[in-house]
């Protein structure tokens, strides 16, 4: 009696989830076990493609890059973040002195690297400044920490409003309580606050290392992975092997590897969480 | 005392890209010199540079179908997501749970585990460099964080409501229409603008599924155009065209933060 159009109102939801987002899944994890350049079809070849990844050189440079992003990440954006949060959310005015670092955010991969590549290049302002003569984007590790730099004046924004929101709604009964007894300053955070904000750092953290798994843009606007792929994250790396080598076979190896370990960074992350 | 401080040395520190932007962006295209980035501006081009960033790199059309794509997808997916977290909390569908995680499931996947079927089956269905597309993919994307928000936000709506509407004799489709969805605004708003802003700075999807200016999205086109700063676009040129390119999406989440940060911490338990 409750509407026979039930199934056709879940459906649109249901095929577009199924056909465009399962479907591709699924297909890729296939592909990840043939040889395939998207012309001739598809030749199974079984695991050879993520033997081949076990000794590749430029895999293992994009898992150091990758675990630099992650956690360069939860130091930098996340833990910056949430000392520009605890340090501005009670005092007055607090969201002018936040104003500076939400400007940032909105700009996105492509714009950060229109506003920070002439900064960075080899004659720019970086180098004026600091009276030296550094290339920021060419040897490794230094691009990728220059670029972790970038993200960190983009992300840092998005975290500490997500901080305030969460210490803004924190029951403020304990913490006067608190400072009855004589907490403040640190001890006050350490032993109170902290632990009262824990689920919402237990969000942002989760979507920080998410998103830094996943780095693709910046990347790809500063440097292309470059030179000589020595900045490539594991995105990029898939990006590259696929649609710059056409070896869509080993790409879709390097989409599994890189979804297997965004999937159990999570997992494990989350069963944490939960306990 | 101390804390206003950090918070005004951190500040300062923050708005000086800031600052090389707006300035660089406003300079006339030929008279930037590295050295001197810091100084203000003789004469105010901003909008010289823009047109002239439009024209060479045809942002205009770009700029066109990113602002469809950014409109009618997240509208789209958010309807379509809604309706199913109604069906499956409001109608209880048989089996809604699993309906729920079938259609949640698909925030998972990365990007990466999609681009190749996505480009080989769109070339095969004639949907590679096309606005129907992007508006497909950009909105299936959207979809199972739209109906996870609602589905939460549906669960907390007094069943009465919904009992008192059918006892007037009103279908479950006008239900949703005239009641569910109009109750719903702020989370469809959070969802909407967490979208908007997704699609508007997304870069992958139109690097992997485009060609021509027309349909490719603008950040694609912009970064597109970074290649070209170093190879003689002007810098002024450029950051003019990354800052216009940005507006929509500060204005829009300076206006919105708290919102903003509601989808957000919605979206990723």
């Amino acid at each position: 009696m409750l509407g026979r159009f039930r199934y056709g109102y879940v459906a649109p939801a249901a095929l577009l989830v199924a056909g465009l987002l399962y479907a591709p899944f699924v297909w890729t994890a296939y592909l990840s076990l043939t040889r395939y350049d998207g012309l001739a079809p598809a030749e199974w070849v079984g695991p050879a493609n993520f033997v081949k990844l076990l000794d590749d050189p430029v895999l293992l440079t994009s898992v150091r890059n990758t675990l630099i992003w992650v956690i360069g990440t939860m130091v930098l954006p996340v833990g910056l973040g949430l000392l520009v949060a605890v340090l501005s959310y009670d005092i007055k005015g607090g969201g002018w002195y936040r104003l500076p670092f939400m400007l940032p955010y909105a700009l996105s991969g492509a714009g950060l690297a229109l506003v920070w590549s002439p900064i960075l290049s080899h004659d720019g302002v970086a180098n004026n400044l600091l009276g030296v003569d550094t290339a920021f984007l060419q040897e490794a590790p230094h691009n990728t920490i220059a670029m972790l730099l970038v993200w960190t004046w983009q992300q840092l924004g998005v975290n500490t409003l997500l901080f305030v929101v969460g210490l803004q709604s924190i029951p403020k009964e304990p913490i006067e309580a608190a400072r009855l007894d004589g907490a403040s300053g640190w001890q006050l955070f350490r032993h109170i606050i902290w632990p009262l904000m824990r689920p919402l750092t237990a969000v942002v953290v989760g979507l920080a290392l998410v998103a830094s798994l996943k780095t693709f843009d910046i990347v790809w606007v500063l440097t292309q992975g470059g030179p000589g792929r020595n900045s490539e994250t594991l995105a990029v790396t898939m990006y590259k092997e696929t649609f710059v080598a056409s070896d869509y076979g080993y790409g879709s190896a390097v989409a599994v590897v890189l979804t297997v370990v965004t999937g159990l960074a999570s997992y494990l992350y989350l069963r944490r969480q939960v306990r | 005392m101390i804390r206003r401080a950090v918070l005004i040395v951190l500040g300062l520190i923050w708005l000086g890209p800031t600052y090389l932007l707006l300035v660089n962006a406003s300079r006339p295209a030929d008279s930037y010199d590295p050295s001197r980035a810091w100084a203000p501006p003789g004469d105010f081009s901003l909008v010289t540079n823009f047109l002239r960033a439009l024209d060479s790199a045809d942002l205009g059309a770009s700029l066109g179908s990113t602002a469809l794509y950014s409109v009618v997808s997240p509208a789209l997916g958010v309807l379509v997501g809604a309706l199913a977290g109604y069906t499956i909390v409001v109608l209880r569908l048989r089996h809604g749970f699993w309906w729920f995680l079938l259609i949640f499931g698909g925030t998972v996947f990365p990007a990466q585990m999609l681009l190749v079927p996505l480009f080989v089956g769109y070339s095969d269905a004639g949907l590679y460099d096309s606005r129907l597309g992007m508006i497909l993919i950009y909105t299936a994307i959207n979809v199972p964080l739209a109906a996870f928000v609602l589905r939460n936000f549906y669960t907390g709506v007094a069943f009465s409501i919904f009992e008192a509407a059918r006892m007037d004799g009103a279908s479950t489709f006008r239900i949703f229409w005239r009641i569910y969805l109009p109750l719903s605004t702020s989370a469809l708003a959070a969802v909407f603008i967490l979208e908007f802003t997704f699609i508007w700075n997304d870069l992958i999807f139109g690097l992997t599924l485009t060609q021509t200016a027309e349909v490719r999205p603008v950040m694609t086109a912009l970064a597109g155009l970074m290649t070209d700063v170093y190879a003689g676009t002007p810098v002024p040129v450029g950051l003019a065209a990354g800052l216009v390119v940005s507006l929509p999406t500060v204005v829009l989440f300076l206006a919105t933060q708290r919102l903003f940060a509601r989808g957000l911490s919605l979206g990723s338990v």
